[in-house]
């Protein structure tokens, strides 16, 4: 079973969220099987062309877009997060998928964590 | 599995000392555990729970000095205590390895922790039966 990481911070203004990420290409690098879940304002990290050259910071678009290449088995969104903060499913990378973060879905992984 | 079964814990520590109760509540839980018959695989530091394992935090002498109870423990119980690298460089947490390969002033890494990689979380994951976060503030 696959390890889930789960991200509810948003992509700018923290940095829990990017160590979240670095979490989770540390398992795939170690061939540890792995999901991703983006939930609550972390599904901010899911728009695309996010354009970051006011705030000095690298954008997380391309950090993402290197996940399944890295071996991230899937990019999961929460639906309902993701109504909540106005993102409709063409504003969402193609890899991302959209799911309900419930009981139901948790049940499917080894373990969930949280940066931070 | 049942609950008398004894467990071996990776316990990773997000949360940094003063800012948070993390790393306080993770040694109380540390110390619990060993009292029952349980062992502590690792302890990993990641984000701001790397602050943990500086030899320069100094708190007023009448609060508890949250690094050196940390130290004490791994010694006696011959627990690694290990500081996520990025995470330390970054936040500037060094030992003596990276104060030369960097050309810093000085390090300030608290024996008995060490800096690793996040292959040393993977790997706790792995081969502990437990693995729990003592985050800051969620």
């Amino acid at each position: 079973m696959a390890m889930l990481i789960i991200i509810d911070q948003p992509p700018y203004g923290g940095w829990t969220g990017r160590e979240a990420l670095d979490m989770a290409f540390s398992l795939a690098a170690f061939d540890q099987p792995v999901s991703l879940l983006f939930i609550g304002a972390g599904v901010n990290w899911l728009r695309t062309g996010q354009n970051t050259s006011g705030i000095e910071q690298k954008s997380v678009e391309k950090n993402l877009a290197a996940a399944p290449v890295f071996g991230i088995e899937d990019i999961l969104a929460d639906r309902i997060s993701c109504e909540r903060y106005g993102i409709a499913p063409p504003e969402l990378a193609d890899s991302v998928v959209l799911t309900d973060a419930n009981a139901e879905l948790l049940a499917q992984y080894s373990q969930a964590a949280f940066a931070g | 599995m049942n609950n008398l079964d004894p467990h071996s814990f990776t316990l990773v520590i997000t949360g940094a000392p003063y800012s948070t109760q993390a790393p306080q509540t993770a040694l109380s839980f540390a110390k619990a555990a060993i009292a029952a018959g349980h062992a502590i695989d690792r302890v990993f530091l990641y984000g701001d729970g790397i602050h943990l394992a500086s030899a320069l935090v100094t708190p007023p002498s009448d609060e508890p000095h949250w690094p050196k109870n940390w130290a004490t423990f791994l010694e006696e119980h011959e627990v690694p205590g290990v500081a996520c690298i990025a995470s330390a460089l970054r936040r500037g947490l060094v030992d003596d390895k990276e104060q030369k390969r960097y050309e810093l002033d000085a390090s300030n890494l608290r024996a008995p922790f060490t800096i690793a990689g996040l292959g040393e979380w993977v790997e706790g994951n792995i081969k502990s039966s437990r693995t729990l976060y003592f985050h800051g503030d969620r």
